[in-house]
């Protein structure tokens, strides 16, 4: 039951409630007045959803495709599945079979288009119609099975039509003209010729169907993971089969584990390249066969290949000397799967290179896709061999302001510069940068150069290390705008012999900011 | 004796007349085995990665990487135009970060075994030896050298060939300007070599040469002469 427009109303009844005259839509007080002894709860649509959805994944063991029908049917597209079992009635008796001993009371019908099949079921359970007899097969149900709006019910029966045949003979136009639109009388019509075949329905699976998948059913559940795996190793053969067959490898495959007791679960692993070798798709699978549950015990396992693609099939250079490079690319790609199998996908990057002044843009780390990016330098001025990201503010003394710091303290160690190099001035990349915001007035007292025993005061030093952050307030409190500063880059010595790179993030008049900060951008070997 | 019982994996002649064949400078780091390098101080990580890589005599192919979250933080990452500055033909690096130690050990052992890599360098707090022993067998077994970068808290025994201390020493003076910083010098001390223990300690001052970069040894007198000397600023006057 559940909240109605007039009160509780009956939204759902099982096949005893209906056989006393318990139909949904009846109001709660009606139907507690016809069977005081009446058992109901509230309906909780959410839960219903979810069990329907997990029925239905259960349920790719019958066939690819499985769409939900509102919320209390399932459709089966069995195109092309029905000789598996031996033809379309000894097909309804095994899933019939298979879902009895699940304990789920269910209706099947059989028919050529989903609507026809869904009107079927609800109104005689078991039937069959064959493609092209819908006409025939559907003619003496009611209309409600159409499962058409609660307007356009009523209004048909106030017509004297109760019956599907009966709309087969009324002329279209007649029917038009009754409706308080036209839009109304075209969907029933809709309805319609969809269930007879002749404007087409398509299903909207809760799953897109793989692109090559291989089942495997087992004789008895299994449980122990030598089953599994020995199952997996079948699979493998007859899906690298597949995909050999086809010229084709997949990046992402998914074992599907149907359990005896109507539940599902399922494990998938991802490759860099599209690959279809068995031994490399087994290892991957290894990891992680741990994580899946057999539960009381499995009945069918499924492997599908997603994401297809061609494979590139080369043949290895010779030697070492004709090779362009003696990493084997798809030896390398079968490294890094295994890897990310086991360290989580983003565990594995490469570093790449693009055309940009900016250091921390120039340079970037990106997850491992299979193909090895050539590192192209662009003659720059020194860069450190360790990149500190995002950098880290310091504190600095220097003895003019645009020079190279004297003193700094980075970690709470003051470090005593006694070699610098420098500056190399970075300017913003103004192409890059969107404004934010124009109004943002200046600040910055243009001309005055700020004091220079400010800096050791900043309250960095006693809050440890602090980032850089793009547009970042400064320490001084002033008020940021929105814009972004050159850089003045030092490559500095302190009396260990240790090297840093140092950056004063602004200049002094620049008129975007308060007096500039300095930040610590890597570490030189 | 039989003689083939003596080249059995795991088994190590010791005598001192019959000498390895990588009885020289480095030893073979980078080449075969595998390597500890440890940093002398927390400052001194950078050195002890630019030992690592312009010292290991990497063929064409591609390296992995592999270190602890952690490390990151600490001392930043290896940025590719750094390398390149230190070595211009350094070879790809695939990238791989964990949490745990427990996955690193594996990680490493698993990028060796693929035998499609050049070099395997890892980036690791600490390993005990029994970790260590493994890692040296299979980098024998499969012909992929290891490098293992460790800080300064790296204690313990280990089953490395090699391990080497390193820290950063003053740079040698700059000819165009006295005020920058010249060539770089580390000093590397290699602590124990297990195939030749009677060398033990050795230690090496390096010069990387930034124009050629060429590595060269420098001797212990020339070492200590180089002044770096206290320099102070010139005094521009104070800003108004």
């Amino acid at each position: 039951m559940e909240h109605g427009k007039h009160g509780l109303t009956v939204v759902a009844a099982n096949e005893s409630a209906r056989k006393l005259a318990i139909q949904t839509g009846l109001s709660f007080a009606d139907a507690k007045a016809r069977l005081p002894e009446l058992d109901s709860e509230h309906i909780n649509r959410l839960e219903d959803r979810a069990a329907l959805e997990a029925l239905a994944l259960w349920l790719i063991r019958v066939a690819p495709h499985v769409a939900t029908d509102e919320l209390d049917g399932l459709i089966l597209e069995t195109t092309g599945c029905d000789h598996l079992y031996g033809g379309e009635p000894a097909m309804m008796e095994k899933v019939s079979a298979l879902l009895l001993k699940n304990n789920l009371p269910h209706r099947l019908a059989v028919a050529g288009t989903p609507i026809a099949a869904s009107a079927l079921a609800r109104a005689k359970a078991g039937c069959l119609i064959k493609p092209g007899q819908e006409a025939e097969g559907l003619a003496d149900l009611s209309i409600s099975t159409l499962r058409l709006s609660s307007r356009a019910e009523i209004l048909l029966q106030r017509f004297g039509l109760r019956q599907i045949g009966q709309l087969y003979s009324i002329d279209r136009k007649a029917l038009e003209r009754r409706f308080p639109s036209k839009h109304a009388a075209e969907a029933v019509l809709l309805r319609l010729d969809q269930a007879l075949g002749k404007r087409p329905d398509p299903i909207h699976p809760i799953r897109p169907a793989p692109a090559q998948c291989a089942r495997l059913a087992c004789p008895d559940p299994v449980s122990t993971s030598a089953a599994l795996s020995i199952g997996l190793v079948q699979l493998a053969d007859m899906l690298c089969d597949a995909l050999c067959h086809h010229g084709l490898g997949a990046r992402s495959f998914t074992l599907h584990a149907f359990r005896a007791d109507g539940t599902h679960d399922s494990i998938s692993i991802n490759t860099a390249k599209p690959a279809r070798a068995r031994e490399h798709i087994l290892h991957l699978f290894d990891e992680k066969l741990a994580d899946l549950d057999p539960g009381f015990g499995i009945d069918m396992l499924m492997l599908e290949a997603n994401r297809t693609g061609p494979m590139d099939i080369s043949s290895i250079a010779l030697s070492g000397d004709l090779a362009s490079s003696d990493t084997d690319p798809v030896a390398l790609a079968a490294l890094a799967d295994r890897l990310s199998a086991k360290l989580g996908e983003t565990a594995i990057a490469i570093n790449q290179t693009r055309h940009s002044h900016i250091p921390e843009r120039a340079q970037y780390i990106q997850a491992f896709n299979g193909d090895i990016p050539s590192i192209s330098q662009s003659p720059v001025g020194p860069r450190p061999l360790r990149f500190l990201d995002p950098p880290e503010l310091v504190t600095v003394i220097s003895a003019v302001p645009d020079g190279p710091p004297q003193y700094f303290t980075w970690r709470r160690i003051r470090r005593v510069v006694r070699r610098a190099d420098g500056p190399e001035r970075i300017g913003p990349e103004w192409w890059q940068y969107k404004k934010n915001s124009p109004g943002a007035g200046a600040t910055a007292r243009p001309g005055s150069i700020p004091d220079m025993s400010r800096p050791d005061s900043r309250p960095t030093a006693k809050t440890g290390p602090r980032t850089y952050r793009e547009n970042a307030p400064g320490p001084s409190g002033n008020p940021v705008r929105k814009l972004p500063r050159s850089r003045d880059y030092y490559r500095v010595e302190d009396e260990n012999g240790q090297r840093y790179w140092l950056f004063r993030n602004g200049l002094y008049d620049d008129g975007r900011g308060g007096p500039p900060d300095w930040y610590i951008h890597g570490l030189f070997a | 004796m039989n003689q083939n019982a003596l080249s059995a994996l795991g088994i190590f002649r010791m005598s001192a007349g019959q000498q390895p064949g990588n009885a020289r400078f480095p030893f073979g780091l980078g080449a075969e085995g595998l390597h500890e390098i440890i940093a002398a101080s927390f400052g001194d990580m950078p050195a002890a990665t630019g030992f690592a890589l312009t010292i290991s005599q990497i063929k064409a192919g591609v390296a992995v990487w592999v270190n602890q979250t952690m490390s990151d933080m600490n001392y930043g990452r290896v940025s590719p135009s750094g390398l390149t500055q230190l070595r211009p033909s350094a070879p790809p690096m695939l990238i791989a970060r964990t949490r745990r130690l427990k996955n690193a050990l594996w990680a490493i052992e698993e990028a060796v075994q693929s035998r499609t890599v050049s070099l395997v360098v890892g980036e690791i707090p600490d390993l005990d030896f029994t970790a260590s022993r493994r890692l040296a067998l299979a980098s024998q077994r499969c012909g992929v050298p290891i490098l293992l970068l460790m800080p300064h808290t790296r204690q313990g025994s280990t089953a490395a060939a090699a391990r080497w201390r390193i820290s950063t020493q003053p740079s040698c003076q700059n000819r165009y300007d006295p005020k920058a910083p010249g060539s770089i010098r580390w000093q590397a001390v290699l602590e124990r070599a297990r195939q030749m223990p009677h060398i033990t300690p050795l230690n090496f001052t390096l010069e990387l040469n930034d124009e050629t970069l060429s590595l060269s040894v420098v001797s212990g007198l020339a070492s200590n002469t180089a002044e770096t000397g206290t320099h102070t600023w010139p005094e521009y006057g104070t800003a108004p």
